[in-house]
């Protein structure tokens, strides 16, 4: 009877198991379905910095990004955490590589470092404080210094669901980013007002940059990287052959 | 028989009474009508009995017979006819008869011929069925513990090297025939189960070879900035991981694909820097080693943090049950070891360089303070036993030797060459200059990035290295000094140690035991003082000996230098110092730095001289001692003095 039964088994597990198999095949001869079913599977890695003074909610944009979750009681961020997510820009994969950085005056030497290399710099200030707000000039010298010319750098007036409080006019921060040419939004991470459309865009007029060819792809130094995935075959055959040639 | 019975009537009307009566009887009894055969007779006899005369019925008797033997031979013609046709059917059936029995004889012997051959029928036809059967389950089993022939071919491959789609599900097949055969074995098919296991085993290895030289040379590819990995990839991963071993190598493989391409990278981000020059390359601040050694280290934990998103997609199909997702993290981990190692080599060289360039104590504090923030940081995303961490603490722990090996330098520099004090008594250049470092140093200390309990630490070290050989040299510098002037001196010093000291956090100890330090030089300050003022006002002597006085030794009045007199001048000089106590400060008590101790000296000793004043007034107001009219002596009285000190 035991052996029966685990003969039984077996065999469920087997049907089991290719019928899986079966499944992925299947999404395999369509590439749409496995670039959906598989997280991986992205064309472009682009990288953000999220800077902005203590307190002003960098890591609640962040989170509230990548978790679609408001973090409440969100601890200090310690030096620079880091999060991703993967979206669509006009039917591309792309995946964000987002790091956070600590607001603390200590940290700022350590933040610095973290410029290099970024495609997008999202800069944070608290619409309830109006120092977060004065400090955004001293955030966007270091940005403009220590980032591409390139760089696209995005203005966030964080907190937009606390009005009543409001320290920093909608108009006045509008004028702030025209004249610095930044691209500008109010955004809550509490309710994700806005905080979706903040990533996105930028990831968009990065997009829209390496299309105009003003961004340069070839280094990975840019914030931007590339993955190729047609050519992939070519190459592996070139590497066979090769590994042929050396074994003779 | 009508003529029987008339005759029977006729014979039997001769016999006498009864029988004839009877038969008369009889004979009219009979009703003619009735009598159907009599009635037939008699239309018969109708017939051919058409005259009835006497000759007629004289030979109606045989005429009957005549036609009766007419009859009878017309009978007898007929039957023969019958017999002879009955005589051909009986031949006939005779025939038939013979013909049949023949027949059954015949059919009997070819049955007796067939039954063998029909008992071999259905005895194949059984067999037959029993095959058939045998046969699906042939069928049944080689379906089950076979592969078909295309299988076979995916598993074999194409002579390129690549994979089929179908790898993997046939890869599956080879695995669960090979599972399936424990049943065989376990019933009375060993042999079956053996042979079938074994060619298994072979298609399988053959197959791993296959799936290891494949994800080999797919691994050996991912050497770019971000490697693209397949979902195929990960499938053979996934597969692979039955052959430790293999998965093993797979792992390393790749691992040293990222290696490379993370040390590449790391080069290229020191040297060339992005495109077009921006960002620019990380060298070009080597000159600023704080901004240097971070770049370095921010590069390096975002590239590790990367690389472990990489080994994790790599792994994704591996996690499969909760044992086995322990063993998939420390594969990440182990992978990540690996894959970080490289870059150790071109780091610790130029970690190492920063270090050994004496970029001066405060900024050697700095950076060690930023490695060890990075060696927690990049220690929470790989094994803090990994190689990359490592270093970075064995360049930590180096930063931090070096730094206090450029403290203690400062401070045999310190005890070597002592400076004299200043005539002001404030502090010596080397002093200021020590001090500078130490706020240097404490303040980078408080806004190290390191969490605080690891800050407090080397916070010991650091005090003890700069605090102590600053006091050391101090008292030295003050040794040639007199008792005055020393105090002096070392109240200022500590005093400025302290206030340095006191603004930054675990110094609490230090502070306490500075102050007690500074404590015990005011008493000696203030002592001086107060003697100062009472040898200048001429009461010294008069003190001394009132408070040694004995009431055995006789009337104070009666010692030598305690008359009336004597004592009456003292106090007028001390009525001058009343008026002006400013004047009699020791110079040196000027020289104090600190307000609040200049004020404490003079206050306490104030102190002191009041009482002194009001001991010596009291034995003088005592009458044992003899002294006429003390209030001439002592005009004022120890209250009135206070007020006036006051």
């Amino acid at each position: 009877m035991g052996l029966m039964k685990s003969h039984f088994g077996s065999h469920i597990g087997l049907s089991w198991k290719i019928n899986n198999e079966g499944a992925d095949i299947v999404s395999s001869d369509f590439p749409a379905l496995t670039m959906a079913s598989g997280p991986y599977n992205y064309s472009y890695i682009f990288k953000y910095i999220i800077i902005g003074d203590m307190g002003v909610g960098k890591s609640c944009l962040l989170h509230q990004f990548t978790e679609k979750k408001f973090m409440a009681d969100c601890p200090h961020t310690i030096g620079v955490e880091f999060g991703t997510r993967i979206i669509e820009v006009s039917g591309q994969k792309i995946k964000l590589q987002i790091w956070d950085t600590a607001g603390q005056e200590r940290f700022r030497a350590v933040t610095r470092s973290y410029y290099r290399g970024a495609a997008g710099a999202l800069m944070v200030y608290d619409i309830t404080r109006r120092s977060t707000y004065n400090h955004l000039s001293s955030w966007l010298t270091d940005a403009r210094n220590l980032t591409n010319p390139n760089t696209v750098i995005f203005l966030i007036g964080n907190k937009c669901d606390l009005e009543a409080q409001r320290d920093v006019t909608y108009e006045e921060a509008k004028q702030f980013a025209d004249e610095n040419g930044l691209m500008f939004l109010e955004c809550s991470a509490k309710t994700g007002e806005n905080v979706e459309e903040a990533f996105l865009d930028t990831a968009r007029k990065i997009y829209q940059n390496i299309q105009d060819g003003s961004l340069d792809l070839n280094a990975a130094e840019s914030g931007v990287q590339h993955k190729p995935s047609t050519p992939r075959s070519a190459l592996s055959t070139d590497q066979t052959q090769n590994k042929e040639g050396c074994s003779c | 028989m009508a003529e029987k019975e008339t005759s029977d009537l006729l014979s039997s009307g001769s016999q006498p009474n009864n029988p004839l009566s009877r038969k008369l009887n009889k004979i009219l009894e009979t009703r003619l009508d009735n009598d159907k055969e009599m009635l037939e007779a008699l239309k018969s006899l109708s017939t051919f009995f058409n005259e009835n005369n006497l000759r007629t019925r004289r030979n109606l008797r045989s005429d009957i017979e005549r036609r009766s033997l007419a009859i009878n031979e017309e009978f007898v013609e007929s039957f023969r006819v019958v017999k002879e046709q009955l005589d051909s059917v009986y031949a006939d059936v005779k025939a038939v008869n013979e013909c049949c029995q023949d027949m059954s004889s015949r059919l009997k012997a070819a049955k007796d011929q067939t039954q063998d051959l029909i008992s071999q029928t259905t005895t194949l036809q059984a067999e037959s069925q029993k095959l058939q059967l045998r046969s699906q389950v042939a069928d049944a089993f080689l379906a089950k513990f076979q592969l078909k022939q295309e299988e076979i071919q995916i598993l074999r491959g194409t002579r390129d090297g690549s994979l089929h789609p179908e790898f993997f599900s046939a890869l599956a097949r080879v695995k669960q025939i090979h599972n399936d055969c424990k049943v065989l074995l376990r019933t009375n098919h060993q042999t079956a189960g053996l042979e079938i296991m074994e060619s298994m085993a072979l298609h399988q290895e053959s197959a791993y070879e296959r799936l290891y030289r494949w994800t080999q040379s797919e691994c050996r590819l991912l050497s770019g900035d971000s490697p693209d990995i397949s979902n195929k990839l990960c499938q053979a991963v996934e597969a692979i991981q039955d052959r430790p071993v293999l998965f093993r190598y797979t792992l390393d493989e790749f691992g040293t694909a990222r290696r490379t391409a993370i040390v590449r990278g790391f080069i290229d981000a020191l040297t060339r820097g992005g495109p077009g020059g921006t960002p620019r390359p990380i060298e070009l601040h080597s000159h600023d080693p704080l901004r240097y050694v971070g770049d370095m280290l921010a590069w390096l934990h975002q590239a590790v943090a990367s690389e472990k998103e990489h080994v994790q997609t790599l792994l994704k199909k591996c996690k499969q049950t909760a044992l086995m997702l322990t063993a998939v993290q420390d594969h990440v981990l182990d992978v990540l070891n690996h894959v970080t190692e490289g870059v150790c080599r071109p780091l610790k060289v130029r970690l190492e360089q920063v270090v050994v360039s004496e970029p001066g104590s405060v900024v050697l504090y700095k950076l060690a303070n930023l490695m060890k923030f990075y060696q927690g940081t990049i220690g929470n995303i790989i094994q803090s036993s990994s190689a990359l961490v490592c270093t970075i603490e064995e360049i930590q722990t180096l930063c931090l030797r070096m730094f206090f090996n450029t403290l203690s330098i400062n401070a045999g520099r310190l005890l070597e060459k002592v400076e004299l004090p200043p005539a002001d008594l404030g502090p010596t250049t080397a002093l200021t200059q020590s001090l500078q470092l130490l706020r240097d140093v404490l303040s980078s200390h408080d806004s190290s990035i390191v969490p605080l309990d690891a800050r407090k630490t080397d916070f010991a070290q650091i005090l003890s290295s700069i605090v102590d050989p600053l006091l050391q040299m101090c008292s030295v510098s003050a040794s040639r000094l007199n008792t005055v002037d020393m105090a002096t001196y070392m109240i200022n010093c500590m005093y400025l140690i302290q206030n340095t000291l006191a603004l930054y956090e675990f110094t609490d100890q230090r502070l306490e035991m500075l102050q007690a330090q500074i404590d015990a030089h005011v008493d000696t300050l203030l002592s001086e003082q107060a003697a100062f003022i009472l040898n200048r006002t001429d009461l010294a002597h008069v003190y001394g000996i009132v408070q040694q006085h004995n009431p055995a030794q006789g009337p104070l009045s009666d010692i030598h230098g305690l008359d009336a007199i004597t004592i009456k001048s003292a106090m007028a000089r001390f009525d001058n110092y009343l008026a002006s106590p400013d004047s009699y400060t020791l110079p040196q008590c000027s020289l104090l730095l600190s307000s609040k101790i200049r004020e404490s000296v003079k206050k306490h000793s104030i102190e002191l001289i009041c009482h002194a004043y009001k001991q010596m007034y009291k034995s003088l107001f005592d009458e044992s001692n003899n002294y006429t009219e003390p209030h001439t002596i002592v005009p004022r009285t120890p209250e009135q003095v206070q007020k006036l000190l006051a």
